[in-house]
């Protein structure tokens, strides 16, 4: 008989030691120090996003183009050493000196996770500049292309080398401030601004290096408030020059229950930008007209207007968009008033998951030129992560 | 002996929180704790509990599928997608300290910028490690 209880004692103890063991994985998390590599996936599954388009413009044929197939891949080295990949097919077809398309290392970086307030970064890193360009998978967004602002005044998807730190200090308050290579100013241009000047780490020339800091406060509960700089000379290319350039950003988001409303305003300084114009001027016949200033601003309104959860799930939403490439012009050069804009953007998007957005839009697209007509565009797209 | 002790060792430390915090469930349950997590960020990002509470972590996702994994604890779950419902788990504040948790599922370009603290505050006992 008492060897008989005992085994059963004994069972007992077993079967109580292993339900810690299962408690300890699934239920209540005792705090308490054990392996901090403990259910690490030591390398991430692939994910990515894709999106492809039909636009169309009046008086124009319609495109359908798939935009971007985009992959990500991770890697863990330890919980602290830390992989991220983005590779990007852009138009889908890439040759080699056409305008067909882009193959682009959007991101490529090792974090080293030290502690909540101090993170280092290096490698390919995105610009921490405004909502779009470190939040760009399609159901993040509304509106089948990414805001225009978010394109011409902020380049995105601006990318580049460097490294940096970042980190949230608490209370709901990040940044992450970086050094990178700068832009090159002999590719800027009146239409597009400084996006033709990113050098996307590709052999980038560093006699100069730029910086960028953002800043973001999420200590209120549905709001999130962002502050973003980047400032660089981008005068390699131009040596007797010193076109220097500033980015300035603010943006806010806000969402409640079955609304979200989303701001941003974004400004670029150009230095020398007169003596840039003469130079660029000189070498190939034709003065680029760049600005000393471009200025760029929006305002979204979106409601969920089905909110039963996937497949019955509908936002609608309106958006505002005023962005000028020439908004501050060198003494002795006049405004192209066709890059003066504005564009009112009204559309849906519906989920049939929460990763697969189907969108459609319209946009009304008017300039200040009064030679050039405006334009009523419509699109159609279909993007989705995984 | 040695061995049924050591065996017990755990049981016995496991049950002295869990009954206490089995009373205290019995009278009015854990603490919940409501977490959002969205692209990259949880909401919120800095829980404080005391030295031998146990909270009930509910999490919600406002898009799409995260991760919950706090650093140095068994807890590693995933949270289902927008609409589609949510993920509990409980968490015993033990011991004192600072406990990051972070989502572990890649989600999106800003994945490794989403994590948060739990601060497990030592009581005025002032046990801790």
């Amino acid at each position: 008989m008492t060897g008989l209880y005992r085994a059963r004692r004994n069972g007992r103890v077993l079967v109580g030691w292993l339900t810690v063991v299962a408690l300890l994985g699934r239920g209540p998390a005792l705090a308490q120090q054990s392996d901090p590599e403990a259910g690490f996936p030591s390398t991430g599954p692939l994910s990515g996003y894709m999106e492809f388009h039909f636009n169309k413009a009046d008086g124009e044929d319609g495109i359908l183009d798939f935009h971007r197939f985009v992959l990500l891949l991770s890697h863990s080295f330890s919980s602290k050493i830390r992989f991220v990949g983005e590779l990007e097919v852009e138009h889908a077809f890439v040759e080699g000196l056409e305008e067909a398309g882009e193959l682009e290392l959007e991101q490529a970086y090792v974090d080293f996770l030290l502690s909540r307030r101090l993170n280092v970064r290096a490698g390919m890193l995105l610009m921490p500049i405004g909502i779009i360009n470190e939040r760009h998978e399609p159901p993040v967004f509304n509106g089948v292309e990414r805001p225009f602002v978010d394109t011409v005044i902020v380049p995105t998807t601006w990318f580049d080398v460097g490294a940096g730190i970042h980190g949230e200090l608490g209370r709901g308050l990040r940044y992450r401030a970086y050094v990178v290579a700068p832009l090159n100013s002999l590719e800027f241009n009146a239409e597009e601004g400084i996006r033709g000047g990113r050098q996307k780490g590709s052999e980038d020339n560093v006699r100069n290096f730029a910086f960028t800091a953002r800043t973001e406060y999420l200590g209120l509960r549905h709001l999130t408030l962002g502050a973003s700089v980047w400032s660089g000379e981008s005068n390699f290319a131009t040596p007797r020059l010193a076109p220097s350039v500033t980015v300035g950003e603010l943006d806010a988001r806000y969402r409640r229950d079955r609304l979200e409303l989303r701001g941003e305003f974004a400004q670029v300084h150009i230095g020398d930008a007169a003596r840039l114009n003469d130079s660029i001027g000189r070498a190939v016949g034709v003065s680029p007209n760049i600005a000393s200033a471009l200025r760029g601003f929006y305002g979204e309104a979106a409601y969920r207007v089905w909110n039963a959860g996937a497949p019955r799930d509908l936002v609608a939403f309106f958006r505002y968009e005023n962005f000028d490439t020439q908004f501050r012009m060198p003494a002795g050069f006049l405004p192209l008033k066709e890059f003066d804009r504005d564009a009112w953007v009204t559309g849906v998007t519906y989920y049939p998951d929460p990763d697969v957005a189907v969108k459609a839009d319209y946009i009304y697209l008017r300039n200040q030129s009064g030679i050039f007509a405006n334009r009523h565009l419509v699109n159609v797209g279909l993007g989705w992560w995984f | 002996m040695f061995i049924r002790m050591l065996l017990l060792l755990p049981l016995l430390a496991l049950t002295t929180t869990s009954s206490g915090a089995a009373r205290a469930a019995q009278s009015q349950g854990p603490r919940v704790i409501e977490i959002s997590a969205e692209r990259f960020e949880f909401w919120p990002s800095e829980i404080t509990v005391a030295e031998g509470e146990e909270v009930e972590l509910r999490l919600r996702s406002d898009d799409t599928i995260h991760g919950f994994r706090i650093i140095g604890t068994g807890t590693n779950l995933a949270i289902p997608k927008r609409g589609k419902g949510f993920a509990t788990t409980r968490f015993i504040g033990a011991v004192p300290g600072r406990y990051t948790f972070e989502c572990n599922r890649m989600c999106g370009a800003g994945h490794n910028f989403m994590r948060g603290v739990l601060i497990v505050r030592p009581s005025s006992r002032g046990t801790g490690p």
